[in-house]
């Protein structure tokens, strides 16, 4: 127990880490893969197939290869970051917006196509439908998938640890090395900070989806 | 192939095919509805007469034929359609009724994000359109809280909203309990008297009888008859509406 109170500040330090991680890739994983999803059911054949494409080589990959890309093949394709946490940041968001964007499609089919009939019977174009009608229910039946993806997405950061990022685990094994007396007091710890993000997302999950559902 | 249309008709249909896969569900089809028009469109189930509807504003494609608007051709997809759809008023059997909007929002949402209406005058056209199909009390609740006829008379004023030359419905009254059909066909009949164009696809011979100007027969993806309803429902010249007719009564 000695070994997690005397490095609290560091655990916290790896806490804020992983949050910031997170919750920066959740946001734009969540914009991409709804924009992906869009891309996939849009009239328009070319971004159908990009978007298919894209879901399937990011889904079907490891997330280590998206981290090699973002950390190595990029930067010598010209693209340079001062820190490697804007590598693990891409290859987090763009891994996860595949994801999202096979549950955000699979909540754009379960809404019924009357719904598009009446909004094109009315005049809307293919925009207008998908973010005025078809979107803001889709979304709504597809939050628990969503926050399962988020909870994958927080444990999924992890990886960075290896790639010279500090955040929770890259400190839980920095703390495993030193102490090594107490490497299973140290996993424990880490895996009790793991938690403190993902069990409320997973409560936040229950209670969002009660408030927002949509009787029909 | 000449594609004029007569200079009356609100509606015209020219020469319309339309295949299921093998099934030839609109055969040569040739419709004009003039302004002010009211047609009921009747015929056993899967003889295409809702397929024709829902063709007039393109949710169906057709293979060859023309459709016109107002004497403008339907226009196969993009903005061009969208705004000849705004013209064209849908009532769905099923509703349709935005299920995340409030009864208010469904009626004004059209105006303000199709035609650009201010917030405020849509609110007050919807009022007044969901005062006169009789739901106005029911303005901020959401679809799922009404009955099936308050949703269709709420959709029929979503409809209304756009202002359309035309409005078509399709067996707006199948969906629904018996004792709920006739404030929906109310509204209908009302809708007819103050000279909207309708075209109304249904079962609903009464309905018919009293408000139509004429009644399309259709059966097996053709029209097999078009008369008046006192013509049709007295003195029905095929053996394919003698037939159907017949059916109809014995119940």
């Amino acid at each position: 127990m000695d070994v997690i109170i005397e490095n609290l500040p560091l655990y916290w330090e790896g806490f804020l880490r992983t949050l910031f991680l997170s919750a920066v890739s959740g946001v734009i994983a969540l914009v991409l893969g709804t924009l992906l999803a869009a891309a996939r059911v849009s009239p328009v054949a070319a971004l159908r197939g990009f978007s298919t494409v894209y879901v399937e080589v990011l889904r079907n990959t490891p997330l280590t290869i998206a981290f090699f890309f973002a950390a190595i093949v990029l930067p010598r394709l010209g693209v340079k970051f001062e820190q490697f946490e804007i590598a693990a940041i891409i290859a987090l968001s763009t891994y996860t917006a595949a994801f999202i964007a096979e549950a955000v499609r699979s909540g754009v089919n379960s809404v019924p196509v009357g719904q598009a009939e009446a909004a094109r019977s009315i005049g809307m174009g293919f925009g207008q439908v998908l973010s005025l009608i078809i979107l803001p229910q889709a979304l709504r039946t597809v939050i628990p998938p969503l926050i399962n993806i988020l909870i994958a997405l927080v444990k999924n950061s992890s990886v960075a640890g290896a790639f010279f990022v500090l955040e929770l685990f890259g400190y839980g094994r920095q703390l495993a090395n030193a102490n090594g007396d107490a490497v299973i007091t140290v996993l424990l710890g880490t895996a009790f900070f793991y938690l403190l993000l993902t069990v409320p997302l997973g409560i936040l999950a229950s209670t969002v989806e009660r408030k927002v559902a949509i009787a029909r | 192939m000449t594609t004029h249309v007569p200079g009356d008709a609100l509606v015209s249909l020219n020469a319309v095919n339309k295949h299921y896969g093998q099934l030839h569900v609109l055969k040569d089809i040739n419709l004009q509805v003039r302004k002010g028009e009211v047609v009921v469109v009747i015929g056993p189930s899967g003889s295409g007469k809702s397929t024709l509807c829902r063709a007039i504003n393109r949710l169906e494609t057709i293979e060859d034929g023309t459709i016109s608007i107002d004497g403008k051709v339907l226009p196969e997809e993009g903005k061009a359609l969208a705004q000849l759809r705004a013209d064209v008023g849908m009532v769905f059997q099923s509703f349709n009724l935005f299920a995340h909007k409030t009864i208010l929002e469904n009626v004004t949402l059209g105006p303000i994000k199709v035609k650009g209406v201010s917030k405020g005058e849509a609110d007050k056209d919807a009022m007044a359109l969901l005062e006169r199909v009789g739901v106005g009390h029911q303005a901020p609740k959401l679809p799922a809280q009404l009955s099936g006829g308050q949703q269709q008379r709420v959709a029929i004023a979503r409809a209304l909203a756009m202002k359309p030359k035309v409005m078509l419905f399709d067996e707006p009254t199948s969906a629904l309990d018996p004792e709920m059909i006739n404030e929906v066909l109310d509204v209908m009949v009302q809708l007819a008297k103050e000279g909207m164009t309708m075209i109304v696809v249904t079962h609903e011979m009464g309905f018919a009888r009293k408000a139509a100007d004429r009644v399309v027969f259709m059966a097996d993806g053709q029209i097999v008859e078009d008369a008046t309803p006192e013509e049709f429902f007295t003195n029905p010249k095929s053996d394919r509406a003698k037939d159907f007719l017949s059916k109809l009564l014995t119940h």
